[in-house]
């Protein structure tokens, strides 16, 4: 047992916290600014990729610098610990580009792989359904074989960024009779066609980070089938499994600042004197230092045995679960400045709502564990 | 970065696994705990293989591993729930080393590391297991250690019948003069550790139960309102597992990182050691509420083990201290700049 960087993950996270102090991209945005807000992240997607930092998990041969997986972890956690954005185009890079090295083939990757680092073209992720979220094999989106065009109908949901992308990586039924999970096709479709219409879906936050799409007759050249016809199940599976790789490092650094402005603001009103206050932001200490150790726990059992241990599943879950907890009690400490509309913690207490939603809900996360994990009978 | 333990540590794990299973089976703790006495066999044989003198140094007579081997020996006993008295006598030997006079260590380390003499740790005043019957007992008390002896406790019959428990009064005995918060942090990790195998085994129970027990045809263990449950122990045992190691590694390789990570490990795990059994009971239905069972010899021992040098809130509001330390020692922290007085984690050094 060693939880000290080695002198390579050392070296790497020097480096990195030395750029990341050279370069800023400013002041963020509005929040309810949502153009200006994403031309700010891909602006800061293009710096991060001169310095060869937009996919450090990347092999070198596609632009990358082959970080391993603990050093993929340290550069979401410096990029929080530094309060510097995500790239913009961090589906593409996290989910999409990792899902072309397994299963594109050379002609695909050489043509999209570059302009993900680059954050030339954006990539959006088409798979949740209005009847399909949890049950994403029951996905109803259809693409039917039109010479050597595949014309797709449906509609998709929860799509962050569609607005701007360029690529969707979509999942479709394309063939009706197969049983639900292999009559899927894994595709990438251009967004910028008449047929397919996207309309922005307000949250209760009142912004709008995700889309509606509306799909009626949009074509997809058979060269953009990924994978294979009928093998779209697998290659999402590769997707959504990358989904939080390197990510839950960014999000636990991210909770970890917001507790220290909890407790640095409930200092400053002398609220640290109260020791059921105390108590509680001690509590939510305990519980964030639990989710870093075990998430470093999480990446030495896939370094050591190659797939995560129990401890995979159980991150994201203790993350929303604190998360909801400490934006709640923040906003209680806090009292009516912080149920304003337009204050920081107000929109962080409606955010943490979508945690234990989003990426998979705390339901089915408890399922996969006690399926999976503990090997319990599944309900018939 | 490598959180995980080494090849010989895994061995010591699997052999403490396999050894307390065919030799301190429940039958066997319900024997001693009804009888209200140690399973002295057991003892002689864990004393043979070294194991209450395995992070005493060699020049004290012990293996002179460190605090991670110890945790996981304290671990395995906690899963057996194993009538004997391993954790005093191995958390006094712990105390006395990291706190004790050459004098104190030359007395009783080379005795307590080879199970001829045994220990017990506690607070003044409060239940000490492994105290009633102990030759030696290290007692807390205003920030300080000393050390007492036999005669001075008084034996207490507390609701976990596989240990002897017993009260020092404060004053009792003469003082052990070294760092009693570093003997003290390292005690709580070694309890954590024994309450993350006292939930796993409850949990680990509980599963083998929900799977077997069928109501409405189905077995218990496929309805989301039970199984969501045995999730919730999973989440509550590995959280105090990754606290507790990370103590364990603590103490031996970063002891500036002691205070909070061992505060945080016996925080944590006492509550998923009184959640997770409790919980064990639950998911067992009647039969779980019945002496008959097992599962009550882990909660009576997770309520004591919780208990043991002060409980979740005691070390939440150690915790809370720790955190007010590192604030900002200036009225407005928005306005100030890092300066050399600033300690690392203080909002005045650059943004972490």
């Amino acid at each position: 047992m060693d939880l000290t960087f080695n002198e390579r993950e050392t070296a790497f996270r020097d480096e990195l916290r030395a750029w990341l102090a050279a370069n800023d991209p400013g002041p963020r945005p509005e929040d309810a600014d949502e153009d200006a807000t994403f031309e700010w992240m891909r602006s800061w997607q293009r710096t991060m990729a001169a310095d060869k930092w937009a996919g450090v998990h990347w092999p070198e041969e596609y632009g990358g610098r082959g970080a391993t997986i603990t050093e993929s972890a340290i550069f979401f956690e410096e990029l929080g610990r530094a309060r510097r954005p995500l790239p913009a185009n961090v589906l593409g890079i996290v989910m999409g580009g990792p899902t072309l090295m397994v299963w594109g083939t050379d002609e695909q990757k050489e043509r999209f792989l570059p302009h993900i680092l680059d954050a030339s073209e954006h990539w959006c992720q088409g798979f949740s359904e209005p009847e399909a979220g949890s049950d994403l094999a029951a996905l109803k989106t259809r693409a039917v074989k039109d010479g050597d065009d595949w014309v797709v109908t449906g509609q998709k949901v929860w799509t962050s960024g569609a607005q701007y992308a360029k690529w969707c990586m979509l999942v479709a039924r394309t063939d009706m009779d197969a049983p639900k999970h292999k009559g899927l096709t894994y595709f990438l479709m251009d967004m910028e066609q008449e047929g397919v219409q996207v309309r922005p879906l307000r949250q209760i936050t009142g912004s709008a980070e995700f889309n509606e799409l509306f799909l009626e007759g949009a074509r997809i050249p058979d060269a953009n089938v990924i994978g294979g016809v009928g093998n779209g199940w697998k290659v999402a599976l590769t997707t959504l499994m990358n989904e939080r790789s390197g990510l839950a490092f960014f999000l636990q650094v991210r909770l970890r600042q917001l507790l220290d402005d909890v407790i640095e603001e409930a200092a400053s009103r002398g609220l640290l004197d109260d020791p059921v206050v105390a108590d509680k932001l001690a509590d939510l200490h305990v519980k964030a230092e639990i989710l870093r150790l075990t998430a470093y726990r999480g990446l030495t059992a896939i370094e050591k045995y190659g797939q995560p241990g129990p401890e995979g599943s159980l991150t994201k879950w203790l993350w929303s679960d604190t998360n909801q907890q400490l934006t709640s009690f923040a906003a209680e400490l806090f009292g009516d400045w912080a149920y304003t509309a337009g204050n920081r913690w107000a929109y962080e207490l409606m955010r943490a709502r979508g945690n234990s939603i989003e990426g998979g809900t705390t339901e089915i996360l408890k399922n996969i564990i006690a399926e999976r994990v503990l090997g319990l009978p599944r309900l018939k | 970065m490598n959180f995980d333990f080494t090849e010989d540590q895994h061995e010591i794990k699997r052999t403490a696994r396999d050894l307390l299973a065919k030799r301190s089976t429940f039958e066997k703790v319900r024997e001693h705990a009804e009888a209200g006495t140690y399973d002295g066999g057991l003892w002689k044989e864990l004393a043979g293989l070294g194991w209450p003198g395995i992070a005493v140094a060699e020049e004290h007579g012990g293996q002179g591993l460190g605090v991670v081997e110890l945790a996981i020996l304290c671990e395995e006993l906690g899963y057996a729930c194993a009538a004997t008295p391993f954790l005093g006598t191995a958390t006094a030997a712990l105390a006395i080393e990291a706190a004790g006079s050459d004098d104190q260590k030359a007395a009783w380390l080379p005795k307590l590391a080879a199970g001829e003499a045994r220990g017990a740790l506690g607070l003044a005043g409060q239940l000490i297991p492994d105290a009633a019957g102990a030759d030696v007992v290290v007692v807390a008390e205003d920030g300080g250690l000393r050390l007492a002896g036999g005669g001075d406790v008084e034996a207490v019959d507390a609701i976990d019948p596989t240990r002897r428990h017993g009260k020092v009064a404060g004053g009792a005995g003469e003082p052990l003069g070294g760092d009693a918060a570093a003997a003290l942090d390292r005690a709580l990790v070694a309890v954590a550790a024994e309450l993350v195998g006292v939930s796993q085994r409850a949990l680990d129970m509980t599963v083998a139960y929900v799977k077997d027990r069928k109501q409405f045809e189905t077995p218990v263990g496929a309805y989301q309102a039970v199984s969501h449950r045995c999730a919730q122990m999973l989440l509550h045992t590995e959280g105090a597992r990754s606290a507790t190691y990370f103590g364990a590694w603590a103490a031996d390789a970063e002891p500036e990182r002691l205070p909070e990570a061992a505060a945080i490990a016996k925080a944590a795990a006492s509550e998923a050691g009184k959640e997770v059994t409790a919980s064990a009971i639950q998911a067992h239905g009647g039969i779980g509420f019945t002496w008959e069972a097992d599962v009550h010899w882990l909660y009576k021992r997770a309520q004591l083990d919780a208990q043991l040098l002060g409980g979740a809130r005691t070390h939440r509001a150690a915790v809370a201290r720790l955190l007010a330390g590192r604030l900002c020692p200036r009225p407005s922290w928005q306005e100030c700049a890092s300066t050399a007085s600033c300690s690392s984690r203080c909002c005045c050094s650059p943004r972490r």
